[in-house]
């Protein structure tokens, strides 16, 4: 108690030995302060707010789908190089508006968006199986062994790509890897994640798009013994349509010219193996597949 | 010299498993099947692919090449047999996939021969010979032979045993350890071939500069270490050659763990044992180079153990490189009712194989058909939980890795952790897998890690 006596009694004494330190630490703050205000000034780095801008005109998920490592570095990109305007799918065509208004740029109407499409209809059922594949549960590890299943191009079905898929758009029903059309965004994540390169992006022009869900290059009696739903290129959607052609051994569409016509429908329903089917959102389930088969083990 | 039985020498780490070698031990190496078809693949080591010199249709003679490559890390591809290209086509490969071979299809005008093992006098009598070889003649001969490291990696030995200025080597150590469980063939090579694995080893040693050799054999062995004491007792001039016991534990055979043991010297990670001054060779290998350089014979056949508790007739057998799983299995008793798992290898290390047309290739030392009650016992998928951090997988790594670690990363797509816990140093033994009480994968998830990276890096055709 005395000594706090003492020491407010003796204010103005410690007021008269301590000015020179208030002066000396206002005179060093002044100093910074202006050091600082200079610096602010002359090394300013200038940031576009139109980055700023776009970067809050897109959707923000960070998914790599334009080949940048997030949205802010695509924003960037995109200030300096017009030409990747159209390159987030997951925003569309909405987010692309959006960047070239703040851009004050005109778009023509953007082509169809593009969405995966898995080249498999087999499910576990369809498939034939030499041996029981006891290894982890990843693609990429099933894949390294020559014979986790028979058909060494179809879906395996463990699902490596519904784990690289950010939007629970991917499922494995019954074996095979199914897109849900409505929650995909087209980042195309899924395309680099299928150890198989099953899955490619098409340009879905029409709600439903007619597939060739098929990848499997081997001659048709070989892909027969296998698998119940493989194309055993026997040339009849040639036939029909002439955007069907044979390649290794494979039917392949057109899918940048495709509309639906009778001849594709007729194509469809002639298909032995009922490897020409729709996806989309709102496709009718595919014919079942005949019946497999006796295969040679 | 005397020469202790009991093996001190050891690296740290590593597991016991069962060794199981009594079912072919005592069984002579006997001629294998006569082959209706052959499949010789085109890509038997480490390294370019051979790119086929015969065309579909064109008659091959025994030992003529087939398939060729001009990169420096590779080896040509002979014809073991007189006979017809049917065709060049894809075919399982044992750790490739599919892989293309030639489809070769015997003569059928000549009385087929079960292939046999040479005479071992030949090698006894060229003993004085073995001094007129000069290295460069070695090294040729070898590489013109398409001999590969027949332990199981398949690294071209030309290319280890040629000296290289940059990578000045010293010590050459002679593995005859197969530690891997049920396997035989190198057991029975060291009791029936030691003249011609001593030549071979005198040729490696003059090719590659070395000044001393350690032959280094597992003390499970003990009639093999008697019998190349011998040998080499009554071989002139060997006093460079040291036969050294090692202690029985898996992985001895590795490349690595051997020189820890041997030499207690640790090779850089990332590295291979010439930086080191060091070479480690097989002793079918050896014996592989005693053939090229003395008999001028390429490798066209080797020995190889057919065993497993689900084979009526296990055995070591001679067998030309190319002739299907399938045949040797049937030729050796057939798959019984028992049988569920065919492995190219041992059941540490080897490679299950799904398709019996898969051929046998320079590499592949056993076929080990594994019971279902075995099978059942090791099954990982749906047995597998939660790791406990005990730590048993870190005390068996011989490479001092976290499989663990790695394995999480691996499973949760995080390359960048896995490479950080050294994802390429991983031999792929299988002792964390081996060990490991909650019954993960590890082996399985490394192998698939360095896979995804092999693929980041475009290596890997998708």
């Amino acid at each position: 108690m005395m000594a706090s006596y003492i020491i407010i009694a003796d204010i103005t004494t410690l007021w008269h030995s301590a000015w020179p330190a208030a002066v000396t630490m206002l005179a060093l703050a002044s100093a910074f302060a202006l050091a600082l205000l200079i610096a602010s000034e002359k090394l300013r780095v200038t940031v576009d707010p139109k980055i700023d801008q776009i970067h809050k005109a897109l959707p923000n998920l960070d998914c790599g789908a334009c080949g940048f490592p997030g949205c802010s570095q695509y924003a960037k990109a995109v200030l300096n190089d017009t030409n990747l305007l159209g390159k987030c799918s997951p925003g569309g065509p909405k987010t692309a508006q959006a960047i070239a208004q703040i851009l004050s740029l005109q778009i023509s109407e953007s082509g169809p968006v593009r969405r995966p499409i898995v080249h498999c209809r087999a499910h576990t059922d369809d498939k034939t199986y030499y041996c029981e594949y006891q290894g982890i549960e990843s693609c990429t590890a099933a894949n390294a062994l020559p014979n986790a299943q028979a058909c060494k191009f179809g879906c395996l079905g463990y699902g490596d790509c519904v784990l690289a898929c950010k939007f629970d758009a991917l499922h494995i029903i019954d074996g095979l890897a199914i897109v849900d059309y409505s929650k995909c965004t087209g980042c195309a994540t899924c395309v680099k994640a299928c150890p198989r390169n099953l899955i490619e992006m098409v340009p879905f022009a029409h709600e439903n798009m007619l597939t060739v869900a098929c990848s499997n290059k081997e001659i048709g009696k070989v892909t027969r013994q296998m698998c119940a739903v493989g194309c055993i290129a026997c040339k009849l959607c040639t036939k029909q349509s002439d955007l069907f052609a044979i390649e290794d051994n494979l039917a392949r569409l057109d899918y940048v010219n495709y509309t639906p016509s009778e001849q594709t429908e007729t194509a469809m329903q002639k298909c032995p193996t009922g490897v020409i089917l729709h996806r989309g959102p709102s496709a009718p389930v595919p014919r079942p597949a005949k019946k497999p088969e006796p295969a040679k083990a | 010299m005397k020469t202790m039985l009991i093996g001190k020498l050891t690296f740290p780490g590593g597991t016991h498993p069962p060794q199981r070698k009594d079912l072919t031990a005592d069984s002579p190496i006997q001629p294998g099947p006569v082959v209706k078809k052959l499949a010789v693949m085109l890509s038997q080591h480490t390294g370019a692919p051979c790119r086929p010199t015969v065309k579909p249709g064109s008659i091959v003679q025994p030992g003529q090449l087939i398939g060729d490559s001009d990169a420096f890390i590779s080896a040509p591809v002979h014809s073991p047999i007189d006979g017809r290209v049917k065709e060049v086509a894809l075919q399982s490969h044992p750790v490739l996939g599919r892989s293309p071979a030639v489809i070769i299809e015997p003569n059928p005008n000549i009385p087929p021969k079960r292939p046999r093992p040479k005479s071992q006098d030949l090698f006894r009598d060229a003993a004085e010979l073995l001094d007129k070889y000069s290295p460069e003649q070695i090294c040729l001969a070898v590489r013109k032979a398409g001999i590969v490291g027949m332990g199981g990696a398949g690294f071209p030995t030309r290319v280890k045993i040629e000296p290289n200025p940059r990578l000045p080597k010293h010590t050459m150590i002679v593995n005859g350890c197969e530690c891997e469980p049920y396997i035989t063939c190198d057991y029975r090579i060291m009791l029936e071939w030691t003249e011609q694995i001593i030549a071979g080893i005198i040729l490696a040693k003059k090719a590659s500069g070395c000044e001393r050799v350690f032959v280094a054999i597992e003390d499970n062995k003990p009639q093999a270490i008697e019998a190349v004491r011998v040998a080499l007792k009554n071989w002139p001039d060997t006093g460079y050659i040291h036969l050294v016991p090692v202690k029985t534990k898996y992985p001895q055979g590795s490349e690595r763990q051997l020189i820890k043991a041997v030499l207690n010297r640790n090779v850089p990670t990332g590295g291979i044992p010439p930086m080191i001054g060091v070479i480690v060779l097989n002793v079918a290998t050896c014996a592989a180079i005693a053939e090229a350089v003395i008999l001028s014979l390429p490798l066209t056949h080797r020995v190889l153990t057919v065993t497993g508790e689900a084979v009526a007739e296990p055995g070591n057998y001679y067998v030309t490189i190319g002739t299907p799983v399938g045949e040797l299995i049937e030729f050796c008793g057939g798959v019984t009712q028992k049988s569920a798992k065919v492995v190219l290898g041992g059941p540490m290390m080897g490679i299950a194989v799904a398709d019996l047309e898969t051929p046998i290739t320079k590499t592949t030392g056993a076929v080990t058909v594994l019971t279902k009650h075995q099978i059942g016992k090791a099954k990982f998928r749906g047995r597998q939980t939660p790791c406990i951090r005990c730590g048993r997988c870190l005390q068996a790594c011989p490479e001092h890795l976290n499989p663990t670690k790695i394995a999480h990363a691996v499973k949760n797509n995080r390359l960048d952790i896995a490479q950080d816990y050294f994802l390429s140093a991983c031999n792929e033994c299988g002792c964390c897998s081996y060990v490991c009480p909650a019954k993960i994968e590890l082996t399985g998830y490394i192998k698939t890690g360095k896979i995804f990276l092999a693929r980041q890096k475009k290596k890997m055709p998708e």
